[in-house]
């Protein structure tokens, strides 16, 4: 046990290492901005004066090194300042919409990855079949699509010309979880049919490079049914790379979510972050890439600690 | 029962009832199953269903037909290595290849087949289709085909100057790695590592935020986020080339370096990395098209159909199809390329199976 700790462990110290490289990378890229932060807020005709209290204000008179510390001991406690537009704290505003997205990112992941997962198998059963095929193009076509695109098409039909479920998911307070689950059907489909076609050929994928192994031929001669061969002999050595795949879609959940965000008007952290960059509110643009990036790597780092507990031999390293 | 629904059913049936006969057995699967689904969304949906059905069906085959004879015109037309290449495409990958030719074409040609200019406004807002206009007005008022002809150009002619940005960069920096190995390679390893646990899209919107919504903003952007994928791939081709016998002999001759990449290395390692090539070019034209949806693309008037999309949408919530077309278009293209890179990377590798 204590070697698979001390795995996870320098796993986990790796990812804290990119961490914190992306955030002074987030940190000192609008130091690039030309002029600076006071100068983009105020805009070309600020006097000098104005100029100089904003700068005050925000603490830009500082060098930069103490504003990013500053900066990164104040996001490491959840506090990221506050908006330059509504001047509002942006932990408060972004918190709540957090939240929302995880819901939502959580929701489609419910409904995709057992989804897919089974479709996988079934596909990898029947591989070589009409039905591959058609899987094969069906799933590589939603994966070519914009989310944008079926998100409309999703619109189109099951709101628009059947009227079944709501355009727009506005979220109020105080609804029950059968409406909330009501309400965000539509963008939750979305997203699940990105992910799932991803995740159900990378399963495919799986399976089938371990047919031609000698120990699946052993258990072919011996006579097992095919879905056996499939279920018993290849899926449990095929989990570490499934896992993997599911990781890293739940990864691409939670970036994927922004464009589907904004077509369903859905009040998540994704819109927010449009929002603050058409209105070049940095701080909130911070805030709203360091909490993706955050999320994006521990699910990355989740992806790793799972192969390598579901796969004995990476837990000796030659 | 309409006249429409007995043929619907006589034709399915005694499709299969021939498939089954001339012991076609996928053809009968295929039929037959479709046949037992018809059954269920027909009770359920009437009609209406079967229509769709039929309609689907019908745009299938005639998808069929055109890379079919796409293919054929392609073996005509080339030399006798290619075109034994090319008998063995699927017709998924023929029709991809139709896809791209007719992109290229309305591309290139965009302003002779665009009846209007981009920016020309010839109607009242959202007018309706009619003689004049294919495909009725957008919200300004601007002939809705004629953009979507003109987006072709500016929208992939985006993603293709990025793409390539992405691939020279990524590239070289892998086939440097490398050869030269060392702590150049360490050093560019870690960073495409820094840089790929980033989500593309969120690195995409922060650069955009600062920089501003430019063309050449969004191309430095993409080639920054696309070209560590293409530096692993590259340098993981590349390395195994790098041992061979060849290389060291080419090394004792006395080559440098540079000769040793254009000469040694890249031509072992083309296959890979045109497929790669084409799938990098997916990621970005997707992204892109994300970016333009935003509003961060393109900049109007200039025609872009991520935007386009966007500015069209209330006319969904009144039934109307036409503001999807662009997003079709972008959509068509991506399958078409994933289409042939299927292709390509069975035909150099494929997936282990007996």
């Amino acid at each position: 046990m204590g070697d698979i700790l001390g795995l996870v462990g320098r796993r986990l110290g790796l990812g804290l290492i990119i961490l914190l490289v992306i955030s002074v990378i987030i940190f000192f890229m609008v130091e690039l901005l030309p002029g600076d932060i006071a100068q983009a807020v105020l805009g070309q005709g600020a006097t000098e004066e104005n100029l100089r209290a904003l700068r005050r204000e925000m603490g830009l008179d500082q060098p930069a090194i103490v504003r990013y510390l500053d900066w990164l001991s104040g996001a490491v406690m959840f506090d990221f300042g506050n908006s330059i537009v509504t001047g509002e704290s942006v932990a408060r505003t972004i918190s709540d919409r957090f939240m929302n997205t995880l819901f939502l990112a959580a929701y489609a992941a419910v409904i995709a990855v057992p989804v897919s997962i089974i479709l996988g198998v079934i596909v990898a059963l029947l591989r070589n079949s009409i039905f591959d095929r058609v899987a094969n193009v069906v799933s590589l076509s939603f994966i070519s699509s914009p989310e944008f695109f079926l998100g409309y098409i999703l619109i189109l039909y099951f709101a628009v010309n059947w009227g079944m479920f709501p355009a727009i998911s506005s979220l109020s307070e105080g609804m029950s979880f059968l409406q909330l689950l009501e309400r965000t059907f539509l963008p939750a489909l979305t997203l699940v049919l990105v992910v799932m076609a991803h995740m159900m050929r990378m399963t495919r994928a799986a399976i089938i490079n371990l047919l031609a192994s000698p120990y699946i031929e052993m258990a072919r001669l011996k006579g097992a049914p095919p879905w056996r061969v499939i279920v018993k002999h290849a899926l449990p050595n095929a989990w570490a790379p499934i896992i993997n795949v599911v990781a890293l879609n739940l990864a691409y959940l939670i970036t994927g979510v922004v464009l589907v965000e904004v077509v369903f008007v859905y009040p998540g952290i994704g819109q927010a972050l449009v929002d603050a960059v058409s209105k070049r509110d940095f701080p909130v643009v911070q805030a709203c890439c360091l909490i993706f990036a955050a999320t994006f790597i521990l699910l990355n780092l989740a992806a790793d600690v799972g192969a390598i507990l579901t796969n004995p031999r990476l837990r000796h390293p030659k | 029962m309409s006249w429409f629904v007995i043929g619907y059913y006589t034709l399915l049936l005694g499709g299969s009832c021939l498939a089954a006969y001339f012991n076609k057995r996928s053809a009968f699967l295929l039929l037959f199953s479709l046949t037992l689904v018809s059954f269920v969304l027909g009770i359920i949906g009437g009609t209406g269903a079967l229509r769709a059905i039929a309609i689907c069906a019908g745009v299938l085959a005639l998808a069929a037909m055109v890379s079919y004879a796409f293919r054929e015109f392609l073996i005509a037309l080339v030399s006798d290595e290619m075109a034994k290449e090319l008998r063995t495409a699927p017709l998924t990958a023929a029709f991809g290849m139709f896809v791209i030719f007719t992109y290229a074409i309305m591309g290139v040609f965009a302003p002779l087949i665009a009846p209007y200019g981009e920016a020309q406004v010839i109607a009242s807002a959202f007018a309706p289709a009619d003689s004049n206009m294919l495909l009725g007005a957008d919200q300004l008022g601007r002939d809705m085909f004629s953009r979507i002809v003109y987006g072709t150009r500016n929208s992939v002619g985006l993603a293709l100057s990025a793409t390539l940005a992405a691939f020279f960069f990524g590239a070289l920096a892998g086939l440097l790695a490398a050869t030269k190995g060392g702590w150049f390679d360490q050093f560019m390893g870690r960073l495409a590592d820094v840089i790929m646990s980033i989500p593309s899209l969120i690195f995409a919107l922060l650069m955009l935020s600062i920089f501003g919504p430019q063309i050449i903003v969004i191309i430095i952007a993409v080639a920054i986020i696309y070209a560590p994928r293409v530096f692993r791939l590259t340098r993981a081709v590349a390395g195994n080339v790098v041992v061979m016998d060849y290389i060291e002999a080419a090394q004792l001759r006395g080559e440098g370096m540079w000769y040793l990449i254009r000469r040694e290395i890249l031509p072992n390692s083309t296959a890979p990395l045109v497929a790669e090539f084409g799938l990098e070019f997916c990621f970005v034209f997707l992204l892109v098209a994300g970016l333009s949806f935003l509003g961060l693309g393109i900049q109007p008037p200039t025609a872009d159909w991520g935007s386009m999309v966007r500015e069209n949408a209330t006319l969904i919530s009144f039934g109307d199809i036409t503001p999807l077309i662009p997003a079709a278009a972008i959509a068509l293209l991506t399958v078409g390329v994933n289409f042939v890179v299927d292709w390509m990377l069975f035909r150099s590798s494929g997936l282990k199976e007996k």
